[in-house]
């Protein structure tokens, strides 16, 4: 062999590769990327107002005596906790649904998928489901997971209902989805109102877990509105999810005595973080997001987190009889209460998607959406949704809980928040 | 305000003391832990990349003795004064264990095969107790000792320049009024039937007790920021002196024992020591055994003494990383070397934050080592020896 | 003449097989496997270039997964702030991003390049380890490119590309195949097994280490800026160490240097655990069993190469031990199921994933360090033995 022209393969491969590309620009191409190109400049806008791009795939139909309806759920992983009560939650409003007779006859089927808590498996599961022909898909608990059914599912045109993703741009992917909880657009300014005007913190500081998205979101819509009620946040810090030694960062933030620290992280980190700040003599409050829900965190936390305060979606003490009629029949059929709130807002998602599919006049994805979009005044579990006009996210109320000793229950509702504009 | 704002960032220099002694603390970890790498790449040239999960596995036994000691409800641990020592001499015990079985089973069959096939191998164990771990140990949701099972949670603050004493006397004058808005306000929340909003009043008496508790909250801050001083978490001053005295063990054990005497000759030179009629297996063994005993001693200080840190198979990743890059920044295969670059690393990543480049911590500590190898290739005390061809 | 023709010919062959299977795939096969089949002509890129780092010229890299991100956010941010203001339409602009990629990527490696002139080893390793880090730590922080929160890259490819990914996987084999047939691609293989000596032999090995990590991290680059708009979404968490260790996982497991060794190893490795996903739960007693067959295996292996002589048995000892291994994991899972404590309990199937890698490794290392195929390549010339 001459090797003088052996690189000329790699050479006239790369000529061909350019030249091939040429050739498969045609003009429909062109029109469809146009068409994505607009998204961009509305992807910022979120709330009312702006306009979700349309899904362009055609979506499933069916036509057997079942209605199939997927679920993705973090049943395994680092969620599981949550994943599984997201499943019970649709499972229990499914089964019900079933029971009471169903869609004139049909039954409704629930497929779920394991997502393993990530991202990448996530994506994969919706996939698989889509593939099996759902009309919809329910699911997840988290954001970055939903994000990978929701992006998938946009191309193909089908709807997806959000359970626990609380991102606030998630929701911009696509008018195929929407969610039943609130966004931390809301949950980080009714933290910002219950630590100025109840707690009457004037100074805040801030500690960010830099690894997580819905950290950094949670931080940065807390910071806005406790900047608009007139408050000061005198320190922003941050750690990694993972870290364990917390001393430097607490030293910073001591220095500027703040009254209260907003810690928008998940509870394995917080606990120890706010135990360390005890130890370093920081006495100012502290404050979170829904991210704390979970009560391993009045182990890892100890004394130092008992009497700080979070935002949930849902308290099983509340007084209203949704929530009775919910517990009863959660603990008739599984035999103990949901340990989270997902459990409720699983169970939601399913009302959402009967309620939408009651009044669907052909059992198609695409009429799905439409009806979805039309859901209006729902009573759920976890208060009531309109989805109509929202661009997904229902304006829905939050809750503000203190963590007391697990004897006092965990979580001790304090406070309700009715939706409120928070730009 | 006392404090000197010199840099545009805010660099707050009357926290400077403090910063420096919290990264002593967080550095002498990194040490222990670095120590273990740095003698098995002495006498084996090899980068025990699995050093970090003996780590994780020492934070477990930890935990399973502690579950063992105290059950599921935590009483109080005076009564137990054994517990701690106990669970200390464990995961020393069960590290080192693991440590040896590494060796035996895994790089011992692979000495006489080219560098990288343990070098592999390790980035392999390594992955298999991640991930295998998660089979078999509690993950989810992550565990953690029991943040009552450390006595000293507590800390204690040392003034290197007392408040000035107008503003501390201010803050104390403001602290009575503080408490007593308190308990005005308690007293009338307390008559308010629950369930209902408060009336009037009790706002009114709310308000005057958020007044008088931030001024007396700003009153005694601003006091506290008139002086220098630094707090310490007794855990970790603990865990410190426990450091300091393993490390102290470690040299006498190397310097003055015959086996730490034949683990220095391995070191220096693997052939020649054999030649001479150390039993290099025995040495090996001895170094794995030390090693990872201190990793085992710092997991389970660092999982105890630092309260309620979750504990899940990666719990040896960032510090095992952290460790590794300190041992090749003092030199790897060089014990003081592998001190000295701990506490630098633990040093610079809390000045990092001190001068407010937190997000950048994990970042800078890597820059470093990048740029100290760039003009010194053996780090700060190794020697750049080259290779032999 | 006959040397153009046979070029020209491979070259059709070459993109016509891309597109043939770009057609197959999306004609048959369903949405998650056409993935699958994307992901792998990705992962033959990223092992055979880093093969080309490691394998080849001897430099060892274990942040590879790096350069991908590096190529992936280039591409990601070009698009995002380029595309609306040009006139090319997708399926040309996609290509260029790749290249855009390629590039960033590669000045990338020419960063990670220069110190290994300096160090070696252990500390190279650590030091391309820690660009990993310091790239990902970064772009977390970065708002530009959407920091820990992750960046939408509009648009992205309407339908998966995969003839795209596939000419790209088929480039990357072709350029260190036959740069291995060249002097210069000698010189690379001369400096891993000495240095000093080929530079006595007129090899520039500065040159070629650095050429080895420039060319390197251009390919996994390109590979970056394919995902980039495969996906439509990037986020730091892509990229993590994990990634970069089942990248090294696939060359050490090809055999370190053999352009073939690492294709098949990427194949297998970035389809056999989607396969596996489907077990949902896997029972201790089996799980327990295969653990020790393993070692079991590992332990007759290991036995015959050093103590036996026989050529016969020496033979049959891989075959023997592989097949051996099965038939203990089915007999010791039936016999564990009567321990009721192995029998009841169970775990995820998907957790294995990991498992199965590190098991690989270690297995593999101790039983075959040199990989799979060793140093060996497959080619028509070593079937026809004409060619040298």
């Amino acid at each position: 062999m001459n090797y003088k022209y052996s690189m000329f393969w790699t050479a006239a491969l790369g000529g061909a590769m350019a030249l091939s590309m040429v050739g498969c620009k045609s003009d429909a191409e062109k029109a469809a990327t146009s068409d994505n190109s607009s998204t961009s400049t509305n992807a910022s806008s979120s709330g009312s107002g702006g306009k979700r791009p349309t899904p362009t795939g055609k979506g499933n139909s069916q036509s057997g005596d079942t209605i199939k309806l997927g679920v993705v759920a973090s049943v395994t992983g680092d969620l599981k906790p949550w994943g599984d009560d997201s499943y019970y939650g649709a499972k229990l409003a499914i089964d019900e649904f079933n029971t009471a007779g169903g869609l004139n006859g049909k039954k409704i089927e629930l497929l779920m998928e394991d997502s393993a808590s990530k991202p990448e498996a996530a994506k994969t599961a919706g996939e698989k489901l889509m593939g099996e022909g759902v009309l919809g898909v329910l699911g997840e608990v988290s954001s970055g997971n939903t994000e990978q059914i929701a992006r998938p599912a946009f191309d193909k045109g089908i709807p997806v209902i959000a359970i626990g993703a609380t991102k606030t741009t998630l929701t911009d992917i696509g008018a195929n989805v929407w969610r039943v909880c609130y966004t931390d657009d809301f949950q980080g300014p009714v933290m910002a109102r219950f630590a100025y005007e109840d707690q009457g913190i004037r100074k805040a500081a801030i500690i960010t877990d830099k690894k997580q998205p819905y950290s950094q979101g949670l931080s940065e819509s807390f910071k806005q509105y406790f900047l608009k009620l007139g408050g000061e946040i005198v320190s922003e810090v941050s750690y990694q999810t993972g870290d364990t030694q917390f001393q430097a960062q607490l030293t910073e933030l001591k220095s500027t005595n703040p009254q209260g620290i907003f810690m928008s992280g998940y509870f394995p980190e917080v606990g120890p973080l706010a135990a360390q700040a005890r130890a370093a003599g920081i006495t100012a409050k502290f404050f979170g997001g829904d991210g704390w829900d979970s009560s391993a965190i009045l182990q890892s936390g100890g004394d130092a987190i008992i009497g700080s305060y979070f935002c949930n979606h849902y308290n099983n003490k509340e007084a209203r009889p949704e929530v009775k009629m919910f517990l009863d029949k959660f603990k008739a059929k599984y035999g103990k209460e949901p340990s989270t709130t997902m459990a409720a807002l699983g169970y939601d998602a399913a009302l959402v998607a009967i309620d939408a599919l009651k009044r669907c006049k052909t059992l198609d994805s695409a009429s799905l959406i439409q009806e979805i979009e039309n859901v209006d005044k729902l009573q759920g579990v976890s208060g009531e949704i309109t989805l109509k006009g929202h661009n997904g996210n229902p304006p829905k109320r939050a809750l503000v809980v203190e963590i007391r000793p697990a004897s006092e229950g965990f979580q001790v509702f304090k406070k309700a928040y009715d939706y409120f504009e928070s730009k | 305000m006392a404090v000197d704002h010199l840099f545009a960032a805010g660099v707050n220099f009357g926290s400077l003391p403090a910063q420096v002694v919290n990264g002593i603390l967080i550095g002498s970890l990194y040490a222990l832990i670095a120590l273990g790498y740095t003698m098995v790449y002495g006498v084996l040239r090899l980068i025990n990349f699995a050093h970090g999960e003996v780590y994780m596995l020492g934070a477990y036994t930890a935990l399973f003795v502690s579950w063992l000691i105290y059950g599921n409800q935590v009483a109080p641990v005076h009564t137990f004064w054994w517990a701690l020592p106990t669970m200390l001499l464990a995961s020393m015990t069960v590290s080192a264990l693991v440590g040896v079985i590494l060796e035996r089973f895994a790089y011992r069959p692979l000495r006489n095969e080219p560098r990288i096939a343990s070098l592999i191998t390790a980035i392999g164990l390594s992955l298999l107790l991640q991930f295998g771990g998660q089979l078999f140990l509690p993950v989810a949701p992550p565990p953690n000792i029991n943040a009552k099972v450390n006595p000293y949670s507590d800390s204690m603050t040392f003034y290197l320049k007392p408040p000035a004493k107008p503003l501390a006397d201010k803050a104390s004058s403001l602290e009575a009024e503080a408490t007593a808005t308190e308990k005005a306000y308690n007293e009338a929340l307390s008559g308010v039937p629950s369930g209902e909003e408060p009336g009037p009043t009790v706002t009114a008496l709310r308000n005057n007790y958020f007044e008088a508790r931030n001024a007396y909250e700003e009153a005694k801050g601003a006091a506290a920021n008139s002086g220098v001083s630094v707090t310490i978490p007794k855990g970790q001053l603990i865990m410190f002196v426990v450091t300091m005295f393993l490390m102290a063990i470690l040299r006498h054990l190397v310097m003055f024992t015959k086996q730490g005497r034949a683990m220095r000759a391995v070191s220096h030179d693997f052939d020649s020591a054999s030649l001479m009629g150390i039993n290099v297996n025995s040495t090996v063994t001895f170094t794995f055994i030390l090693g990872s005993a201190l990793a085992g001693a710092g997991a389970m200080m660092s999982a105890t003494f630092i309260s309620g840190v979750k504990i899940d198979t990666f719990y040896g990743l960032l510090p095992g990383v952290k460790a590794f890059v300190a041992a090749v920044l003092g030199g790897i295969g060089n014990i003081p070397g592998a001190v000295l670059g701990g506490l630098l690393m633990g040093v610079a990543e809390s000045l990092v934050i001190w001068v407010g480049w937190g997000d950048y911590k994990d970042a800078v500590a890597f820059l470093i080592l990048i740029g100290v190898l760039m003009f010194r290739p053996g780090g700060l005390l190794g020697s750049a020896k080259v290779e032999k061809v | 003449m006959s040397f153009w023709i046979r070029r020209l010919a491979s070259i059709a062959l070459a993109v016509g097989g891309c597109f043939l299977i770009d057609w197959f795939a999306k004609e048959n096969l369903k949405d998650f496997i056409v993935r699958l089949v994307v992901l792998a002509a990705l992962y033959i890129t990223l092992a055979v270039s880093l093969n080309l780092i490691n394998g080849i010229t001897g430099q060892f890299s274990i942040g590879h997964a790096a350069f991908y991100q590096v190529g992936a956010y280039a591409a990601g941010l070009a698009t995002v702030t380029f595309y609306k203001s040009q006139p090319l339409g997708l399926a040309l602009w996609i290509p260029l991003m790749m290249l855009v990629g390629g590039v960033t990527a590669s000045v990338a490696g020419l960063v990670v390049g220069l110190p290994s002139l300096r160090l070696r080893g252990d500390y190279l390793a650590i030091v391309t380890l820690g660009f990993g880090e310091i790239i990902r730590i970064v772009t977390q922080n970065l708002k530009v490119v959407g920091a820990a929160s992750g960046m939408a890259v509009e648009p992205k490819m309407s339908t998966p590309m995969i003839w795209l990914a596939w000419l790209l996987a088929i480039t990357s084999i072709a350029v260190c195949r036959n740069l291995l047939q060249t002097a210069h691609g000698l010189g690379f293989l001369a400096v891993r097994e000495d240095e000093i000596a080929s530079s006595a032999m007129g090899v520039n090995v500065t040159r070629t280490k650095v050429a080895a990590f420039v060319l390197g991290s251009a390919f996994a680059g390109m590979a970056g800026g394919f995902l980039a708009h495969y996906e439509g979404f990037l986020i730091p968490t892509m990229f993590t160490m994990d990634v970069s260790f089942i990248i090294l996982t696939m060359v050490v497991l090809g055999g370190s240097g053999s352009v073939t060794g690492s294709v098949i190893a990427a194949i297998l490795l970035s389809t056999l655990p989607e396969f596996l996903r489907d077990i949902q739960q896997i029972s201790m007693a089996g799980l327990v069993a295969a653990a020790i067959s393993i070692i079991a295996g590992v332990v007759a292996v290991r036995y015959v190469s050093q103590h036996v002589h026989t050529p016969s048995t020496r033979r049959i000892a891989y075959p023997g031990a592989i097949i051996g291994s099965i038939i203990l994991t089915v007999v010791l899972s039936k016999v564990l199921a009567f321990i009721p404590t192995l029998a009841n309990a169970s775990t995820d199937g998907s957790r294995i994933r990991l498992v199965i890698f590190a098991v690989t490794l270690v297995v593999l290392m101790l039983v075959r360090p040199q990989g799979l195929l060793g140093h060996r390549e497959f080619g028509w010339g070593s079937l026809r033995r004409s060619e040298a």
